[in-house]
């Protein structure tokens, strides 16, 4: 992948990163250690190009200062109900407290998925944990590669 | 404080999958999720390698790898640091895994997806809590009292003798010791190959008589691979029949009892009941709840299943061996009791009394046996011992399970309130009592008696 440049995503995959779907960010420390994190909720760019992710500094502070330290960036959005899932790999290039906009839209999110979750079976009080929302801050994350994987043939195929 | 990997087993319970991260020689993060991780010992993981590409080419490239798992009872994340060692594809590891694997599979329709390739062995370098708002419950909460609850369940069935005594302690014992749901014992029919269910308890009827093929949903795979299965979250579970209604109408039709289901069960553990190598049944429980069955639980939960399996071969045992009494003839009278309808299909032994369908193969065999020498003799004490060398009833030989056979097809004329009914008079002997005069129809002669 990572011809070094960015995207546009499409209007069907921008609408499923803002739904309540379950987001995990991946990331290196040096020597190409590996790290992961939850994120609080994602917002579209108008042009499709970049999202934000709100991420919690307080609770996943490796994750914020592998960033800080190297900007590649890896973040799976996967829907519940279905297992579709998507991975974007990229670079992110600016990290800054949320504007209000998206604080209240992380605040949405948390709520949201929590609600999925409960529907699957997942009392609130379980997901709790996933569901920080102290300390955000918004990574700009610019997209270069989408790959599905969702299990079953198409799985790890780029898009 | 320092975590151990024993203190995180409620993570490994394959209920909330665990996300992988591994980076490749490109220096670009690469996540997955698994569905089953489990604990090797207290410095080793193995995971499901269902990956993608990307990891496993990743894992060649660079061995080190986060893994996040979480406490399915409380939602606490925990960060494991792996290195890995090596992926195994056979070996007891991998046929436990691959066992689970298939079960969830089966669950789920998923079969041809979740196929497992291996078992990614890494070794734990690091272990952490992931800071939470909220405080875990400590890990020892969940810790229930397996021991003392299958010493009271074993203690119930332990001293008696007779196969449905035996069956009805343990279900009344199971139910007030785990207070879980539901409970079904199942045991094997050699004849049929298949697992018939002898008794029930929780449901809203017995389900006495339902067949469970080998390999078929949890029940038949547990019975077929000899080991115990458990669901701690089923919220996606397709059980079969499931939707089944049960009535006479479609038992009459499909000449068959439908297995009860427990609507919203959750939690569900299968449990193969074995002994000297040889799988007699199998113990079934559910629950509606999420996570009702604990590994502690699973563990006495399978000791119980092994000696209720020695306490069912001890009984068969037992009754072998009863001699006849001497026959009280008792011929019935056809003018002065009403007539029950008795219909007997010679190609799979299948009885209906009065239209309803009652029961198939060896057992229906017998109780036309039993019927057609009160008609001729007035019998209606019989015993096992003359039962089995009747050459008219071509009994598979000294393993045949008489007593379950006998006891199943008791169970069942009681369930239909049949007008024809099993007594049983001693270890091994048995009264067939038969309210009006039996007009036995059987395609197996030329016509009716």
């Amino acid at each position: 992948m990572a011809s070094g440049l960015g995207m546009v995503l499409d209007e069907g995959l921008a609408s499923f990163l803002e739904e309540p779907v379950m987001i995990i960010v991946g990331t290196q420390a040096d020597g190409y250690l590996p790290e992961i994190a939850r994120a609080a909720g994602a917002v579209l760019e108008a042009d499709r190009a970049a999202l934000h992710l709100m991420v919690s500094a307080w609770q996943w502070p490796e994750t914020i200062a592998n960033l800080r330290a190297n900007r590649r960036i890896t973040a799976t959005f996967s829907r519940p109900a279905d297992y579709e899932t998507y991975q974007l790999k990229g670079t992110v290039t600016a990290i800054a407290p949320p504007t209000l906009e998206q604080q209240a839209r992380a605040t949405r999110y948390l709520a949201e998925i929590g609600e999925v979750l409960a529907g699957f079976g997942l009392a609130p009080e379980i997901s709790a944990p996933w569901r920080v929302a102290r300390d955000l801050l918004a990574l700009r994350f610019v997209p270069e590669a989408v790959f599905v994987q969702t299990p079953g043939a198409t799985a790890g195929q780029k898009r | 404080m320092t975590l151990s990997l024993t203190e995180l087993a409620a993570c490994f319970e394959g209920v909330i999958p665990s996300i992988l991260c591994t980076v490749g020689a490109d220096g670009t993060p690469n996540i997955s999720y698994l569905s089953h991780v489990t604990r090797l010992d207290d410095e080793h993981v193995g995971l499901s390698d269902q990956f993608f590409s990307k990891t496993a080419r990743n894992i060649r490239e660079n061995p080190r790898a986060a893994l996040l798992v979480v406490n399915p009872h409380d939602g606490a994340q925990y960060r494991l640091d792996l290195q890995y060692c090596e992926t195994v594809g056979s070996g007891p590891v991998f046929e436990r895994m691959a066992a689970d694997l298939r079960a969830t599979s089966a669950q789920v329709g998923m079969t041809d997806v979740m196929r497992l390739r291996g078992v990614a062995i890494h070794r734990v370098l690091g272990l952490r809590a992931v800071r939470s708002p909220l405080a875990a419950a400590p890990p020892e909460a969940w810790r229930g009292s397996a021991l003392p609850r299958m010493a009271a369940v074993v203690d119930a069935f332990a001293d008696r003798t007779e196969l449905g005594e035996i069956v009805d302690a343990a279900l009344d014992a199971l139910e007030a010791a785990f207070r879980h749901g539901a409970t079904m014992i199942l045991l094997h029919d050699p004849a049929r190959d298949c697992f018939v269910t002898l008794g029930s308890r929780g449901y809203g009827r017995t389900g006495i008589g339902a067949d469970v093929l080998p390999g078929e949903g949890l029940i038949g795979l547990s019975g077929k691979e000899g080991r115990a299965i458990r669901v701690s979250d089923a919220s996606r579970l397709r059980r079969f029949g499931a939707a089944v209604e049960a009535s006479s109408e479609q038992e009459n039709r499909t000449r068959s009892v439908a297995l009860p289901s427990l609507p919203g069960a959750m939690s569900q553990i299968a449990l193969p009941m074995a002994t000297q190598g040889r799988i007699r049944g199998v113990l079934f429980l559910e629950s509606p709840k999420r996570l009702a069955f604990s590994a502690e639980d699973e563990a006495a939960l399978a000791l119980i299943a092994r000696q209720l399996a020695a306490a069912i071969a001890l009984s068969e045992a037992d009754a072998a061996e009863a001699a006849p009494d001497a026959p009280i003839p008792r011929r019935p009278s056809e003018v002065a009791s009403p007539h029950i309808r008795v219909v007997h299909h010679a190609h799979d032994d299948s009885v209906f009394i009065e239209h309803d369908y009652l029961i198939k193969g060896v057992p229906g065999r017998i109780l036309i046996h039993m019927l057609e020498a009160f008609l001729s003799a007035g019998q209606v004490d019989f015993s096992n011992r003359e039962i089995r060398t009747d050459r008219a009833l071509r009994l598979p030989g000294l393993k045949d399970n008489l007593e379950t056979r006998l006891l199943l097809l008791r169970r069942r004329l009681e369930d239909k309130n049949a007008p024809i009914r099993l007594l049983r008079l001693s270890r091994g002997r048995i009264r067939l009592h038969v309210a009006g005069y039996p007009i036995v129809i059987s395609d197996r002669k030329s016509g009716a008696q």
